[in-house]
């Protein structure tokens, strides 16, 4: 449908602003509780701590991230991967049997946008106050009312710059140097980066993000098929629509149960008219479902007329829950699931590299025997302190020295110098040897590295 | 008879991918040298993976293999957002659904009471 006409002698159509009506129902109340429970988890986790560190802290500096009490190193690197791959895998799985679940309840897009609707509802009135208000000429009552709403909008939005920061420096450092005007500079830009882009996306952009910037919204529908559950109006029972009064015939003026009321076009946080299809734009919010069901029940008529159905119970087939993708993406989520708990779980806490001496290839001894010198690195990825116990594995004729004594703190790096020793006998040219670590704290702490003892080649 | 030159040219999509492959090697390539001029290739792979005996050369090739295939996704992702993305005339309204109209519930329906909807 060509709509040039919309942007009359312009070469632009603007769209006016969404200011959606404020709802309540099933759907608002789960919503709400999303906002409450996610946007909990974000502001609340980085004040909580747990095994003496903050709850969540990517400690980028120090290359540690702490995890409800499980400490991350980058040798850990391949967890990140696997949980990120869960993350894809998860929306995938989730997409297949409920379609835009994540746009409509747990992006963080649709989460802060509500927190910020929810300000600028509380400083400027539902829809129709603040079109009037828009409409209306700057007075006192206007600037009052916007400048309250932009400094409740900073003001959030800087919180959450703050908390952003706080993930990745203890959170309770950083309250401290803010208040003591000590914060350093790359916390200072994040923080400030972050907050304008909560404040950019959630109170200036909003549906602009989900229409135009993101890919998901694209994407999404390669995922869809008929038995995915999508919010749609049930054109069949719904035209022709046309208002009336509750205690007239619909079938005898030949009416539909639509009223035309538009309150679903009202709430909806994209500005869309579900009745018109499905549509792209449509992030699943189900605002529309919860009003019309309203409507509904103030008509005395059927609920459901905008609903969770599938292209299927549309079109009058079954619908199928259980279908082939679904048991595919189930599995695959489980098996990954499950094999990065037991890996997380079975992590061996203790690192160890050893690197030759490059100065010398061996030395021989005066006792006839030959000695070749190491860098051993450990590393004690625990939370306690350890005693490391050194041994050669299968050549009982060797020896090792080992300075330093080999203790380490919890989380500790430390160098130490580690010489071996074996008799001339033992033969010619390079022989593999395997040195094993344990601890005696921990008998599942141990770790065998094998390297090469180099001895004289004639 | 010869097949006219014409007939062998690359569709679209073809164009499309082969710009995403080249532009992506450029930016891996300006990457690397702004990267490597920084940072020793060496130091970047000992930090995360010092358990391997990786030379230099295979640093360098690794390092680059991953900025390259980063823009790869970057210059890919760009590509399917602006196909699929709004068609010409988009921004005067052409193609458009109109603006939803709406109105006072209670206008066309006097049994519903347009203030108290929630």
């Amino acid at each position: 449908m060509n709509q040039k006409h919309d942007a009359g002698d312009s070469l632009y159509r603007k769209d006016p602003k969404v200011y959606p009506r404020d709802v309540k129902g099933t759907f608002a109340s789960l919503r709400k509780l999303a906002v409450v429970v996610l946007l909990g988890l974000y502001y609340i986790l980085p004040w909580i701590n747990w095994g003496g560190n903050q709850s969540v802290l990517f400690d980028l500096p120090a290359r540690k991230f702490y995890i409800f009490g499980l400490t991350f190193w980058p040798q850990d690197f391949i967890f990140l991967t696997l949980m990120l791959i869960i993350a894809g895998l998860s929306l995938f799985f989730v997409t297949a049997v409920a379609g835009r679940l994540w746009c409509g309840y747990a992006c963080p897009q649709t989460v802060w946008t509500e927190v910020f609707l929810w300000m600028e509802r509380w400083v400027e009135g539902d829809r129709n106050k603040r079109n009037k208000l828009d409409a209306s000429p700057w007075n006192r009552n206007k600037i009052i009312r916007k400048t309250s709403k932009q400094v409740l909008w900073i003001s959030f939005a800087l919180w959450t710059g703050f908390t952003f920061v706080g993930f990745f420096t203890p959170i309770r450092e950083l309250g401290h140097s803010i208040i003591t005007f000590q914060l350093g500079n790359w916390e200072t830009f994040w923080l400030l980066f972050y907050s304008f882009a909560t404040y950019g996306n959630a109170g200036i952009l909003r549906e602009q993000v989900c229409k135009y910037m993101c890919p998901y919204a694209r994407f999404q529908s390669a995922m869809f098929d008929k038995d995915t559950l999508v919010i749609a109006y049930d054109e069949k029972r719904g035209e022709p629509r046309g208002g009336r009064r509750k205690s007239d015939n619909p079938s005898e003026k030949g009416l539909g149960d639509c009223i035309g009321c538009t309150l679903c076009v009202q709430v909806c946080p994209t500005g869309i008219d579900i009745r018109e299809g499905l549509q792209i734009e449509c992030i699943a919010c189900a605002a529309c479902i919860d009003v019309c069901d309203q409507v509904m029940d103030k008509m005395d008529y059927k609920k459901g007329l905008i609903s969770y159905t599938t292209e299927h119970r549309l079109g009058g087939n079954e619908s199928h829950v259980f279908r082939p993708r679904i048991f595919v993406y189930a599995f695959l989520l489980l098996a990954l699931v499950a094999g990065v708990l037991w890996s997380v779980n079975h992590r061996v806490l203790l690192r160890a590299d050893l690197l030759r001496d490059r100065n010398a290839l061996y030395r021989e001894l005066a006792d006839d025997r030959i000695e070749n010198v190491y860098t051993l690195k450990l590393i004690n990825m625990d939370s306690v302190l350890h005693n490391y116990q050194i041994e050669i594995v299968g050549h009982d004729d060797m020896v090792l020295f080992i300075s330093p004594e080999p203790v380490l703190e919890p989380e500790e790096v430390g160098n130490f110098i580690l010489r071996m020793q074996a008799p001339a006998s033992l033969g010619r040219g390079s022989v593999e040897v395997d040195v094993r670590f344990s601890t005696m704290e921990e008998p599942f702490i141990e770790r065998t590295v094998s390297t090469r003892f180099l001895m004289p080649f004639d | 008879m010869t097949e006219h030159p014409v007939n062998r040219r690359w569709s679209m999509r073809q164009r499309d991918w082969a710009v995403v492959f080249w532009i992506a090697f450029l930016s891996a390539a300006a990457g690397s040298f702004v990267l490597f001029g920084l940072v020793n290739p060496l130091d970047m792979v000992n930090a995360w993976a010092d358990q391997y005996d990786i030379g230099v050369r295979l640093a360098y090739g690794l390092i680059f293999a991953f900025l390259y295939l980063l823009c790869l996704l970057a210059c890919s992702l760009t590509m399917f957002m602006i196909r699929t993305g709004p068609a010409r005339g988009h921004v005067t309204g052409e193609g458009r659904r109109s603006i939803p109209k709406v109105r006072d519930p209670s206008k066309s329906n006097p049994d519903l009471d347009g203030e108290n909807w929630k």
